[in-house]
């Protein structure tokens, strides 16, 4: 017999490049598990002593109340646009996820603004009915504001999976609920509400995870937490390990809503038992129902974006002419190309990944990107602190033994490299699902029969899959790009000495007393983040 | 000459769950037909796959046309192996039209590969406008481009899942004739996978039937059907009836009646006699048949089948004649003209 090269089957490039993107992935997590086994720092007992209770009261109240009021505004809103007709409910099923376009800490800042002294209510109130207020007309700068502005922002992350979820509800389940008695209210306790309940739980853990990773509300209202205990450690104390401690804390609390949230779901799957169910008809309330439902969504919409839309056009008016100048355009300049580039590579990433697991016949090549993308639920300043500690040692390691210096350059940390790469880690998830629904969609059919035809697996990705998946993969880039350009915490701490982006600067002129100035950075980061939302909401309408 | 041989080839999905294909060797024979036979997770398009090279064996030879293929953990790409296949979907490439999906696979000269590949097309029939994309196309045609394309840069073998499953009735006897015309013509070996037997007793030249990952028999329709080796391989081109009988030195007592045969003598306690339901007739009464209770009567425009009771309950079923009537009797003759004997425990 001839003999013919052979191979083994189970290995094959995009495994190899599966694993390798796997390790830098993973890197801060390592570190962060690495140096746990460390001592920990000089300011730990300090810290564990003084504020450790107080960042866990402040964390698990916050946590819960977000929960609490994400649900009511989420669930409220998502129930009655998929059950109800009523004027402009049409519109408010893609309004109502415009809020998601507003970083949390941009919602902050404009709402102190609104209700203090010099805004538009107080200005208001004084001129035309001379009442006087001291200082703010609420205060919000505590804890229950905290809840209130995270939970206007990120609500919608509720509603888009419940209102989902509802719609793929069956018509004839809610009829026969009715058949068997029951009215609306009861069904929807007993029978629609249950169904939702993996849909409304994955959206409340999607808004914790948010939560969780908010640095700029919190700091700006004063309420201390993990995330800002970490900055705390890292930047005015300079104690790395007890940063790492701040972290690893977190991290339970991350893990902690990933197991409550998969243990919930369990194997169940309730909704679409049948692919071919009619999505449950709309019923016409009376009249006063229809201005109750209306109105319920109109103020819903006007507090969690209208009204602080407006605000920030108003300040946007009176400083552009100030603020828009060379430098701000070099601002715009930076922060796009930073998320473009970020949008790219984590798209080709994915590619890999998912092409890997497209040819791989084994399974482990599934955990692997599982672990992969699971950086969307770390919080950025723990990706932070575990990328900038490894960096460091690099740097330390490259001056000291290939220059025999004494003192550490930057090589790797404190440049535009450490920050894409932590970006990358963040929101790898972000990028990789657009592209594996797309490689879902086209099936592996085409694939296969493109490499029968003698075509290698390099070609065919080229020549038959990648054209396919074009929109998916531009999504991809598109949903990345918006999140890196909302980002702060990361941003703030890898960023180069005194290198600006949209956020940042944004986030350092309204706490320097520069809210109005702000407003222009602010309204460039909502304005790009609205575009996908739009786009995301058509394509589950198409669904 | 045989082009493929499978030499005891072994393949799991998960080490937890059963084999998906579990020692199966064979040999298929250059320019014939097969038909790989079985249920659904009988392990039929798994071994189509290991064939292509989509899948990977965990132990087991594979050679194609003298090379061996697959040896243990090693194989051959599946782009080396020059295998063509169409699949259940069709797989057509919807961004490219009819002329650049068969042009795909092809090499050479842009003249050499645009008049191969228009020939090829004429070859398979499809009489549609060749700038067309495949969503333009009926099921039917897309299926002919498809063939087409797998054929066009002459494969070693040909591979086709479930061919005739997506074709409604009508057009199905059709397109099984067509197909096995096209590739006799071309003379290329081919091995198709289907869950009806009609499929392949009408289409393939040999069949080999699966159960549970392992090969029950490979042979030419006509002796699978009329000597299978086992029940199953029996049942799985229709139902065989079963009647308990008792041998003795003329022929086999049955509730239904006595038997003469000669053979009966042969076997000791009690036996099963199974036959289909073509094997019997049913006559006139003239007192040396068999007799039962007509239960129940089902037409099917070609052939009537009349299922018979006797008094304890055995029910079996003849195939009759269209015309024949039932009208006013309640009681039925018939004989057998070819039954198997089984011992029955």
């Amino acid at each position: 017999m001839k003999a013919v090269k052979r191979s083994y089957y189970w290995w094959n490039k995009w495994t190899g490049y599966s694993l390798l993107i796997l390790l830098l992935v993973a890197t801060p997590l390592i570190t962060i598990l690495i140096k746990l086994f460390d001592s920990p720092g000089g300011s730990w007992s300090h810290i564990a002593n003084t504020l450790l209770f107080g960042y866990f009261q402040n964390t698990i109240f916050l946590l819960l109340g977000v929960a609490a009021l994400t649900f009511l505004l989420g669930v409220s809103t998502a129930w009655l646009v998929s059950n109800y007709e009523f004027p402009g409910r049409k519109y408010f099923e893609w309004l109502l996820i415009l809020p998601l376009g507003f970083p949390g800490y941009i919602m902050a800042y404009t709402y102190v603004g609104i209700l203090d002294y010099t805004g538009p209510i107080q200005v208001f109130l004084r001129n035309t009915f001379d009442i006087h207020f001291k200082g703010s007309l609420i205060d919000i700068m505590n804890l229950p504001g905290a809840i209130f502005i995270l939970s206007i922002t990120l609500f919608p992350y509720v509603f888009l999976i419940t209102r989902s979820s509802f719609l793929q509800q069956s018509k004839t389940l809610q009829e026969a609920s009715f058949l068997l008695g029951a009215n609306r209210l009861k069904t929807f306790i007993k029978v629609a509400l249950p169904m939702a309940r993996p849909a409304i739980v994955a959206g409340i853990a999607l808004a914790s995870m948010e939560v969780l990773n908010d640095y700029g509300t919190v700091k700006y209202f004063g309420v201390n937490t993990f995330t800002t205990g970490i900055f705390r450690a890292w930047f005015s104390m300079g104690d790395s390990n007890t940063a790492i401690y701040l972290a690893a804390i977190l991290m339970v609390f991350v893990f902690v809503i990933l197991f409550l949230e998969s243990i919930q779901r369990g194997n169940r799957q309730y909704a679409a038992v049948n692919g071919l169910q009619k999505p449950t008809a709309r019923i016409h309330p009376t009249i006063g129902k229809k201005i109750l439902y209306s109105g319920i969504c109109l103020s819903i919409f006007l507090l969690s974006f209208f009204i602080p839309f407006l605000q920030l056009l108003n300040w946007v008016s009176m400083t552009w002419d100030k603020v828009v100048n060379k430098d701000f355009f070099l601002l715009i300049y930076r922060s796009f190309g930073l998320a473009a580039v970020s949008g790219l590579l984590i798209v080709v990433f994915s590619v890999i990944m998912l092409y890997a697991l497209r040819l791989s016949p084994f399974k482990w090549v599934k955990n692997i990107t599982k672990v992969a993308t699971l950086g969307y639920a770390i919080p950025g300043a723990v990706i932070a602190v575990g990328i900038m500690i490894p960096f460091i040692g690099l740097d330390k390691w490259i001056y000291g033994t290939l220059f025999s210096s004494k003192t550490a350059g930057l090589f790797f940390s404190g440049t535009l490299f450490a920050l894409v790469f932590a970006y990358i880690v963040r929101f790898m998830a972000v990028g990789y699902n657009p592209v594996e629904a797309g490689f879902q969609k086209i099936g592996i059919h085409v694939n296969e029969a493109s490499r029968l035809l003698g075509i290698r697996s390099t070609k065919t990705l080229w020549k038959i899959d990648l054209p396919l998946i074009k929109t998916s993969l531009v999504s991809g880039i598109i949903l990345v790009f918006v999140d890196v350009l909302k980002e702060l915490p990361l941003t703030l701490i890898l960023r180069p000495f005194n290198y600006q982006t949209l956020a940042t600067k944004a986030f350092d002129m309204a706490t320097n007393e520069m809210i109005a100035e702000s407003s222009n950075a602010a309204l460039i980061i909502i304005l790009t983040g609205i575009i996908p939302i739009i786009f995301l909401n058509k394509l589950i309408e198409k669904r | 000459m045989s082009i493929l041989t499978l030499q005891n080839v072994n393949k799991k999905y998960n080490q937890a769950m059963e084999f998906a294909i579990k020692g199966v060797s064979f040999d298929v024979k250059e320019g014939e037909i097969l038909a790989l036979v079985g249920e659904s997770g009988s392990g039929k398009t798994t071994l189509l796959r290991l064939i292509a090279g989509l899948e990977h064996p965990d132990s087991g030879i594979i050679s194609l046309s003298g090379q061996k293929i697959v040896e243990g953990k090693k194989s051959v790409p599946a782009h080396e192996r020059q295998v063509g296949m169409v699949f259940q979907d069709y797989a057509l490439f919807p961004h490219l039209t009819i002329l650049e999906n068969v042009k795909f696979g092809l090499k050479g000269s842009k003249e050499e590969v645009d008049s191969t590949s228009r020939e090829t097309l004429k070859l398979v029939g499809l009489k549609e406008d060749f700038s067309k994309y495949p969503h333009q196309l009926s099921g039917g045609q897309q299926q002919r481009v498809a063939l087409a394309r797998a054929i066009a840069p002459n494969p070693k073998i040909l591979l086709m899942d479930e061919p005739f499953s997506n074709l409604d009735a009508m057009l199905k006897d059709q397109v099984r004739e067509e197909i096995r015309q096209i590739i006799k013509k071309t003379g290329i070996t081919a091995i198709f996978v289907t869950h009806d037997t009609k499929d392949a007793l009408s289409t393939a030249d040999r069949i080999a039937i699966l159960h549970k990952g392992y090969l029950q028999q490979i042979d030419i329709p006509k002796v699978l059907y009329e000597n299978p080796v086992n029940p199953y391989v029996a049942n799985f081109f229709g139902k065989r009836n079963e009647m308990m009988a008792i041998p003795t030195e003329e022929g086999f007592h049955t509730s239904f009646g006595f038997i003469t045969d000669p053979e009966a003598k042969k076997f000791k306690g009690k036996v099963k006699l199974l036959f289909r339901p073509e094997h019997g007739e049913v006559v006139q009464r003239d007192g040396q048949q068999l007799t039962g209770k007509i239960v129940k009567i089902s037409y099917f425009g070609s052939h009537q089948m009349v299922k018979l009771a006797d008094d304890e309950g055995q029910r079996v079923t003849i195939r009759t004649n269209p015309g024949r009537s039932f009208d006013g009797i309640d009681r039925a003759c018939f004989y057998l003209w070819k039954y198997d004997v089984e011992e029955a425990f």
